[in-house]
């Protein structure tokens, strides 16, 4: 065999492998109900989850109390409600967000949130015209 | 609806910029076809008729730029651009940031490049200019298209987005507002102020960052067309020396770019960091990789007449991983999926469009025989004329049935494409040569690019996943910075020991014993350096030795190499210079973020992250903290891991920034005595944006070898307040003691002021209040105007005292000073901020190796230019 196509070979392996590696490690968007099951199934693992921040419950952040710790309540987008731990300060303007990104897992009754990444509607469309 | 003519409006502006726009489009259309002629021709009349249409082209460019840049200058609202990205409070230079926000304005950037671009082709070509200048031309006609906002039906089909509509044709619902036609007619009374720009921009790197990047992106079209002009005019040598050039212009301008948008990410963003493997961070370093890896081969291709095949075919899937990374960020598609928000000018049909119109390009060029040539253009504008019939013809509701249709068409099409390109090239490109040797120089760089190519295939899968997902109907979740940081590092670290000992290895065969002697000096300076550094930057982890002592080669292995060509000027060790510069920028990147240490960091249920080391030092380093901010009360130090850090107050900004709160840090480091060894103060900024909402700003304390980065999170003001009560009136005199409601709050009138200001007396008040343990100092002021005889009171409060306070309504008693005072009170409150702070260790070293880098780039194409010109006339 000539040295280029060893070469080849190894390379095209170790493509595959990167690959292989890098979707096996991907997860699913999941429902709240989804991921108090992954959490059983697979624990230690984070997974996302798409909702909307429920704006009929209180969010609790009390920097005075605990500057790392956020509650509120999220609606995954079939609408099941559920409580949400996040142990950071509360993100600027979260409550104008209209779609909120968690990615975590299920704690006991609550979402233990280790990111949370939020899509306003202001920041990069049209205001309202003054 | 009655017809209303409008007031105030420059409307010239914006129809001499469409006729710029169409006269663009033209010019780019008529040069491309004359040059055209010219490459299959070969005739000098239409070559020199090309070129000066293309200058034509290039003035409307410039025009389009002066006349866009004048509405944003001179405020003209009634355009919708400068409404939505400027206002009247910019300054000039911010005024440039404004053009890039938008998406006309980048693809008008990305046109003014290729122009600047395209004429120093034409004059530096020679041969080469026809067919080369006639795919630049091309890329332009594309992009004139981007901007003429042609609209194709009612249900908002629209060819490109122009960037001279309207306001009151952009937002209707401005002029519906207004009930009479007169008053409509006056709209632009109205509308006094734009929207300003996002305050996240208002950096100077945000000057230019942006346009270096797209010169970085303009510069991939050149190797391309002279790739594609190599197989168009069948000379498969003669186009590489030119490639190269350009190609290694790319890569040094695109890296510097790149890291110039990191740096701008690390000044003014709060992810703590300069590179978070976001899609648009990926997009640019996608073209980055695999220019990096073409022009390498470009290199053995001219050296050895090898891989000729992969030279074409890397240099041309840059160009196409440009435009992909445009569709990837412009047309919204990553919107869908992730949160990341991108304006959606709803073009991906059109910018999908240029991806296969280029592709075409390649797949025709590569194409013996002229019949079969003719049938792919005839099916290509066959299939555009039917997708353009069926944007007339259909209504939206058919329109969206047949969307599944076209959908698969697509994909079949682009696989096919892809395929017959691939299939053609490797038969008109790959000779049967004579075997490498284990010892030949292109082996190993042939290895090493391989490896960059890894690493792209890696950065391409994940970051398309939102492509997949919509192609595939998938449901895979974007992957975090950790998928990409777990495979990188490895894939790096092939290439950063053959970037260190591949200049060792000669092409076609080096000596074995030399080379045996010089990779085995290279490898004992390395190991007793790397020995060092591991311990100097304390690395602990296997990976992260093994990724510093690859970094330490590639260093010392580049530097090892100057001055060792005889006759080679200082000129030639670009590629060394370059090298080493990218060994320092990797040695940065791991060292400043192995090593991060949240100063603010605490452990759950502890306040202190306690590990302390055998002299009783708290040593965080490494260690990953669940709680990274801090809270700090105004003038109460705390403890930090290795500082001390006081707020010690707020500013207001000035002028334009007076929405800005800047925060006062104090951070003090103490010696084992506990003197002070270093202190400084930062101010991180929180602005509260009418527009844009709250944005925080970090603050930075720069040291060689070192940064502390802080921001803050959270403040007291941004608490929701309670209400003030227990409203009393006084009448109080000088230097009287009088008690709040609840009698909590003592307040004594220490002083009374008089100044004048215009017509108004002013009275300014000095009131000390105090509870049991604080202390305040109030000042409200008492104004009369002397014309109109109108009172008015400012009233001045204090949060930590919880008091409210105003003074005046009527002098009682002139001479003996008395006045009418309101008291109001509420539980006080401590002023505080939520602070996170973090070192970066050796930061500097990732800036510092870019501009290395970027200097061997220069000397690389300076040292190439000369060659080539010399090789023209001997």
């Amino acid at each position: 065999m000539k040295p280029l196509h060893i070469v080849l070979l190894i390379i095209a392996g170790l493509g595959v492998a990167a690959v292989v590696s890098l979707y096996g490690n991907t997860t699913k968007y999941v429902s709240f109900p989804e991921a108090d099951k992954m959490a059983v199934e697979s624990p230690g693992k984070d997974f996302h989850v798409v909702c909307m921040l429920d704006k009929s419950k209180p969010m609790e952040y009390n920097a005075e109390k605990d500057a790392n710790r956020l509650v509120f309540f999220a609606k995954d987008t079939l609408g099941n409600t559920k409580k949400v731990v996040y142990n950071h300060p509360k993100p600027q303007d979260m409550e104008r967000s209209e779609r909120v990104m968690l990615v975590g897992h299920s704690q006991g009754d609550y979402f233990q949130a280790t990111e949370i990444s939020m899509k306003c509607p202001s920041k990069y469309e049209d205001a309202p015209v003054k | 609806m009655e017809s209303v003519k409008f007031l105030n409006e420059s409307l010239w502006i914006g129809n001499l910029g469409n006729v710029m726009v169409v006269m663009a489009l033209i010019a780019a259309l008529t040069s491309g076809w004359f040059y055209f002629q010219s490459a299959n021709k070969k005739t000098e009349e239409f070559r020199n008729l090309g070129r000066k249409i293309f200058y034509i082209q290039a003035f409307s460019v410039v025009s389009i730029f002066v006349l866009l840049f004048s509405i944003i200058f001179l405020h003209k609202y009634e355009y919708y651009y400068a409404w939505r990205h400027s206002s009247n409070s910019l300054p000039v230079y911010y005024m440039i940031s404004c053009f890039w926000e938008g998406q006309e304005g980048s693809f008008l950037l990305w046109m003014f490049w290729n122009a600047v671009l395209g004429i120093i082709v034409a004059k530096t070509a020679g041969e080469w200019e026809s067919p080369v200048m006639a795919i630049i031309c091309l890329a332009q006609v594309a992009l004139a298209t981007m901007l003429i906002g042609l609209k194709l039906n009612d249900s908002g089909t629209h060819i490109g987005s122009n960037p001279f509509d309207l306001l009151r044709i952009q937002k209707p619902e401005i002029l519906a507002g207004i009930p009479m036609a007169s008053g409509k007619a006056m709209y632009l009374k109205m509308i006094t102020d734009g929207n300003g720009l996002n305050p996240l921009l208002q950096n100077y790197w945000m000057v230019i960052h942006p346009p270096t990047l797209f010169l970085g992106f303009a510069s991939t079209l050149v190797p391309f067309a002279y790739s594609v002009a190599g197989l168009w005019m069948r000379k498969d040598r003669q186009w590489v020396n030119h490639a190269m050039v350009w190609s290694l212009v790319g890569v040094g301008i695109l890296g510097g770019g790149i890291i110039m948008g990191g740096f701008w990410a690390y000044e003014s963003l709060t992810f703590g960091g300069y590179w978070a493997w976001d899609p648009v961070e990926n997009a640019s370093l996608m073209p980055w990789l695999i220019m990096a890896s073409g022009a390498h081969m470009l290199l053995i291709t001219r050296s050895t007449g090898r891989h000729l095949f992969a030279a074409h075919l890397l240099i041309q899937l840059s160009f196409w991983l440009v435009l992909y990374a445009t569709f990837l960020t412009r047309s919204g598609i990553l919107g869908e999926t992730s949160v990341h928000s991108f304006t959606d000018l709803k073009l991906s049909g059109q910018l999908l469009l240029f991806l296969f119109l280029f592709l075409l390009i390649s797949l025709l060029v590569v194409i013996a025989k002229q019949k079969a040539r003719n049938i792919v253009i005839g099916a290509f504008f066959g299939w555009i004329t039917l997708l353009i019939f069926m944007a007339f013809v259909f209504n939206p509701e058919t329109q969206k049935s047949l969307d599944g249709f076209l959908h698969y068409t697509n994909i079949v099409l682009f696989f096919s494409l892809m395929g017959a390109i691939l299939l053609l090239l490797y038969k008109r490109t790959v000779k049967e040569g004579e075997d490498e040797k284990w010892t030949s120089r292109e082996l190993w760089m042939f290895v090493g690019s391989m490896f960059l190519i890894l690493s792209l295939v890696q950065v391409f899968s994940a970051t398309s996943i939102p492509v997949f997902n919509k192609v595939f109907s998938g449901n895979t979740a974007v992957p975090k910075a950790d998928a990409y940081n777990r495979v990188q590092i490895w894939l790096a670290m092939p290439v950063m020991l053959l970037m260190g000992i591949g200049q060792w290895f000669r092409y076609r065969e080096t000596p074995k014993k030399d080379l045996f002697r010089i990779l085995l000096r290279n490898g004992i300076i390395s190991l007793v350096l790397g020995a060092i550094l591991v311990f100097a930057f304390e690395i602990k982890e296997f990976k992260y030795i093994l990724f510093l002592f690859l970094g330490v080669v590639l260093v010392t292995g580049n530097i090892m190499y100057f001055g060792r060509q005889k006759n080679m000027p200082w000129l030639g060790y670009g590629a060394s210079t370059a090298h080493t510069g990218f060994g320092i920028l990797l040695i940065g990147v791991l060292v400043s973020s192995v090593n991060q240490n949240v100063l603010t960091g605490t452990r759950e249920g502890i306040d202190m992250a306690n590990e302390m080391d055998r002299n009783g030092q708290v040593n965080t380093a490494g260690i990953k903290f669940n709680r990274e901010n801090r809270i700090l009360y105004l003038g109460e130090p705390v403890v930090l891991n290795g500082y001390e850090a006081m707020y010690r107050g707020t500013k207001r900004g000035e002028g334009v920034d007076s929405i800005s709160n800047y925060f006062n840090i104090l951070f003090v480091k103490r010696d084992d005595n506990g003197g002070i060894k270093d202190s400084f103060t930062l101010w991180p900024k929180t602005q509260k944006n009418p527009n844009m909402g709250l944005i925080n700003e970090p603050s930075t304390r720069h040291y060689i070898y070192k940064d502390v980065f802080t921001h803050v999170n959270h403040e007291s003001s941004m608490d929701r307040d309670e209400p003030f009560a227990g409203f009393k009136n006084d009448t109080i005199s000088r230097g009287e003691k009088f008690l709040s409601n609840s009698g909590k709050i003592m307040l004594r009138l220490d002083s009374v002021s008089k100044h004048r200001f215009k017509s108004y007396l002013v009275l300014k008040f000095s009131v000390t209040a105090k509870n049991l343990t604080d202390s305040a100092t109030l000042h409200p002021l008492y104004l009369r105007d002397t014309i109109s005889n109108q009172e008015e009171s400012v009233t001045d409060q204090s949060d930590e005292i919880g008091v409210l306070l105003k003074m005046g309504g009527v002098f009682t008693d002139q001479k003996n000073g008395t006045f009418q005072t309101l008291v109001a009170e509420r539980s006080p409150r401590k002023k505080y901020v939520v602070l996170k702070a973090i070192v970066f260790p050796w930061i500097n070293l990732v800036w510092a190796g870019t501009i290395i880098m970027v200097l061997g780039f220069a000397m690389a194409v300076v040292y190439r230019l000369k060659q080539l010109r010399s090789m023209k006339s001997p």
